[in-house]
C-alpha cells in the first residue's frame, strides 16, 4: 500500500484563482533548463521540476519525493532520472521510483507515485498539460498557426508579473487601452481615443473588435481556445520598421500562484528573405528596447491595480471583451469544480 | 520569489557598428523607401558602408544581413 498526495477538491474560487485545469499552459521559455539542468518552478499553484535528461528529452515532476515528500528539486540530475537528496530515493522523467538505495526492493520500486505532466516544446517555450486525472491523456493541442506558418518569422518574450493572471489576460482583450497607456509608445500614437467594438464569433473562440477604425492602432484580439488559451493581435508599426506591415503578437498569461502571471508574447511578422533578415536585425538592435518600453507600461499599470479592483467597476461598452472572457472562465472554474467534487 | 524581468532576450547586445547600421536602416526606411535597391541606395548615400569599409550592393547587403538577422 502507497500513499500519495490527496488534497481537498479545489472549489471555483481557487481554480479561478490559479488558473484553468484539463488545458495545456505555456510554462516557461524553453533555454531555461539546458541540457542536464534542473528547475524549480512554481505554476497554478503547484511547484514543480523540470529537468532535462542527457538526451535532451524536458520532464516535468511535481516537486515532492514520495518517500517524505522532500523537494526533487533539491537532488541530483542523474541523465534519465533526479535523486532526491534527502535519503537518495530515484526517480524517473514518467514519475516512477526506479530505485530506493536505502532499502533495495522495497515496494515503493516500480511504482508511478509523481505526477509527471505532458510536455511539448513549441516556438520556443516549455507547454504543459495541467490534467485534473494524473493518468488521462493530454487533450489535442492545436497551435497557434502564427507560430508554425513558415512565411511568418517572431520572437518570444517572456516576463513574470506581480498580477493575477485574469488581469494580464483582460488587459489583452481591452484594445481601447492602446490609444490611451500606450499613447506614448513606438507603436501606438495613432487613430482615435473613441471607438466602438463588437464581438464575433469564431469556431474557437471569439474576435473583440473595433467596428470604426483597424491596422492603425491596437484595434483588434482574437481570442482562441485551442487545447492552450491565447490571443492574437495585431498593432501597426511606424515605416521606420521596413517591409512587412504589422506586427502581430500571440499572447498566453500562465497564473504562477494567485497573485504571480508568467506572461509570453511571440512578436511576429509575415516577412520572408531579407526583409526577415532585416526586420530580425532591427528587432534586436532596436525595436525589442522599445516594445519592452510598452510592455512596462503595462506591467506598470497591472502591478499596481488592487487584487479585488475587478469587485467594484462600472463598465461601459468597450468592456464586451472582458466580461465575456470572466464569464467564460468563471462557469469552467465552477463546472470543473463540481466534477472534482463528484469525483 | 525574484520574478523574471529581462529587457533583451533576443541574443547579445548589439556592437556600435550594428546600431549605427540599424540607425541607418531606420533613417532610409522612415523616408518611405521599403525595396531592397532603395535601401542600399540610401546606406550608401549617408555614408554607411559595409563592415568591409566599401560601398554596399545588394548581394553583399542581404548576405550580411542574413549574417546579422539570424
Amino acid at each position: 500500500m502507497v500513499n500519495r498526495l490527496r488534497k481537498a477538491a479545489l472549489t471555483g474560487d481557487e481554480i479561478f484563482a490559479t488558473g484553468m485545469r484539463d488545458q495545456w499552459h505555456a510554462v516557461c521559455p524553453s533555454d531555461f533548463v539546458a541540457r542536464g539542468d534542473m528547475k524549480k518552478i512554481r505554476r497554478l499553484g503547484e511547484d514543480w521540476l523540470l529537468f532535462r535528461q542527457s538526451d535532451g528529452t524536458l520532464r516535468m515532476l511535481a516537486d515532492r519525493c514520495p518517500h517524505r515528500g522532500a523537494p526533487l528539486s533539491q537532488g541530483q540530475h542523474l541523465g534519465d532520472r533526479v535523486a532526491c537528496q534527502y535519503h537518495g530515493v530515484q526517480v524517473d522523467g514518467g514519475g516512477t521510483v526506479v530505485s530506493v538505495p536505502g532499502m533495495p526492493g522495497c515496494n515503493l520500486e516500480g511504482k508511478r507515485l509523481v505526477t509527471s505532466l505532458p510536455v511539448r516544446e513549441v516556438a520556443g517555450a516549455v507547454l504543459a498539460w495541467f490534467g485534473t486525472d494524473p493518468d488521462a491523456e493530454p487533450a489535442p493541442l492545436e497551435l497557434p498557426e502564427r507560430l508554425t506558418d513558415e512565411g511568418i518569422s517572431h520572437f518570444l518574450c517572456y516576463a513574470e508579473w506581480k498580477a493575477p493572471w485574469r488581469f494580464t489576460l483582460e488587459n489583452l482583450l481591452d484594445p481601447m487601452h492602446g490609444a490611451f497607456l500606450h499613447r506614448e509608445s513606438h507603436s501606438m500614437f495613432g487613430g482615435e481615443t473613441s471607438a466602438k467594438f463588437r464581438i464575433r464569433e469564431t469556431d474557437r473562440g471569439f474576435f473583440f473588435e473595433k467596428t470604426d477604425q483597424r491596422g492603425v492602432n491596437f484595434d483588434w484580439v482574437e481570442f482562441c481556445r485551442t487545447g492552450i488559451d491565447w490571443v492574437d493581435l495585431e498593432i501597426p508599426y511606424p515605416p521606420t520598421a521596413g517591409p512587412g506591415g504589422s506586427f502581430g503578437i500571440v499572447g498566453m498569461g500562465t497564473p504562477i500562484d494567485a497573485e504571480t502571471t508568467a506572461v509570453f508574447f511571440w512578436r511576429y511578422r509575415r516577412v520572408e528573405g531579407w526583409e526577415r533578415d532585416v526586420w530580425r536585425f532591427l528587432y534586436r538592435t532596436k525595436l525589442e528596447e522599445r516594445h519592452w518600453v510598452v510592455l512596462e507600461q503595462d506591467r506598470t499599470m497591472l502591478e499596481a491595480m488592487a487584487f479585488d479592483a475587478d469587485q467594484a467597476e462600472n463598465l461601459y461598452q468597450h468592456d464586451l471583451g472582458v466580461i465575456r472572457l470572466r464569464r467564460l472562465y468563471r462557469a469552467q472554474a465552477e463546472a470543473q469544480a463540481k466534477s472534482l467534487q463528484e469525483a | 520569489m525574484s520574478l523574471y524581468l529581462q529587457p533583451r532576450q533576443s541574443g547579445a547586445a548589439p556592437t556600435p557598428y550594428e546600431r549605427k547600421l540599424a540607425g541607418a536602416i531606420e533613417e532610409v526606411f522612415g523616408t518611405g523607401v521599403h525595396h531592397l535597391e532603395g535601401l542600399v541606395k540610401g546606406l550608401n548615400a549617408l555614408g554607411i558602408h559595409s563592415p568591409g569599409g566599401e560601398a554596399w550592393t545588394t548581394d553583399t547587403f542581404t548576405d550580411e544581413i542574413r549574417r546579422m538577422g539570424a
